[in-house]
């Protein structure tokens, strides 16, 4: 049941030889969909913090000018 | 049981218990999915019809079933939204369609591929090809709708109609290769006889490659919800707190 199906890395890459295309295709489009799913969130998360500490400092900075006028 | 239920609801609660669940997650999808794909990719011997196309079956068979889960999940937590008002659900919900769209229009990418070989055609007007092509028009849908509504509470509420509605294309995308004889074949049998035309040592790893994906699922769902509480919740002072810790950004 456990026996590797090619001998050599090039005979694995070619995947057989007729359908070499259609087979890596379907497995690069299932990498891309699982990178974009796990990276997308991330840099949502990324942008949403940087914004949120940028709109903290300015109302720190804000709320420290108006101390000083009065 | 009320008291967990409201619990339940409570965005923050979900954010903070999410945070103990990711990296068990991460880990196991990692384990499942090496396993699966090694199995997939290396292990699996050829099919005695198909050849090597055999391996496109291990990506395309738990991406479709899969995209058949989001479309009900998505209605439950539409269902949830409309009657007990649960903040957490509709984030769910507005979680759940980018990600359904995305398997869906995998599944029938992957789907048109494996048609190309097996049937000679990229796409053809079968019955399953054509509803899940609605499914995904549906996920499309359901995402414009909400960009369109400028208020929350009722962007809520129609996304949650439109997803009870819509749940009712999943039977028939299920149920599509018995009621209708098309090009798409049924679903084959799995048995634990090694003669058999479905032998474990194909739809084992199946499983496995199955589970892996439902992981991954629950992964970006989970990583895009935590995404939308802190946005709707930022004015909280949990979320100030949490920006403040946040250091490595």
């Amino acid at each position: 049941m456990f026996e590797f199906q090619f001998s050599s890395l090039s005979e694995f890459l070619q995947m057989g030889g007729v359908y070499t295309f259609h087979i890596w295709a379907v497995y690069l489009l299932f990498a891309v969909f699982i990178s974009y799913n796990l990276l997308q969130p991330r840099m949502v998360r990324r942008h949403f913090l940087l914004e949120q500490k940028r709109r903290a400092a300015r109302d720190e900075e804000l709320s420290s000018k108006t101390k000083t006028q009065n | 049981m009320w008291l967990w239920f409201a619990k339940l609801g409570s965005p923050r609660w979900f954010y903070e218990l999410s945070d103990k669940w990711l990296p068990w997650l991460y880990v196991s999808m990692l384990i499942l999915m090496s396993v699966g794909l090694f199995w997939a990719l290396l292990i699996v011997p050829e099919d005695y019809q198909q050849g090597q196309t055999i391996r496109i079956m291990y990506i395309h068979v738990p991406v479709a079933s899969i995209s058949l889960a989001c479309f009900p999940l998505m209605a439950v937590a539409g269902t949830i939204t409309l009657v007990w008002k649960m903040k957490l659900a509709d984030m769910v919900a507005q979680s759940v369609a980018p990600i359904g769209a995305w398997f869906t229009g995998l599944a029938l990418a992957t789907g048109a591929i494996w048609g190309d070989q097996i049937w000679g055609t990229w796409w053809a007007w079968d019955a399953r090809l054509t509803s899940l092509l609605i499914q995904f028009f549906l996920f499309i849908g359901v995402i414009a709708l909400r960009s369109a509504i400028d208020s929350p509470d009722a962007a809520a509420k129609a996304c949650a109609v439109l997803a009870i509605v819509g749940a009712i294309n999943v039977p028939i995308i299920k149920y599509s290769v018995e009621w209708w004889n098309t090009l798409h074949q049924p679903a084959s049998n799995f048995s634990i006889d090694p003669v058999a035309p479905n032998p474990p040592e194909v739809w084992v790893p199946l499983l496995v490659m199955i589970s892996a994906v439902y992981v991954f699922f629950a992964i970006a769902l989970i990583l895009r919800t935590r995404n939308e509480i802190l946005q709707r919740e930022r004015r909280s002072q949990w979320v100030i707190d949490l920006v403040t810790r946040e250091k490595n950004v």
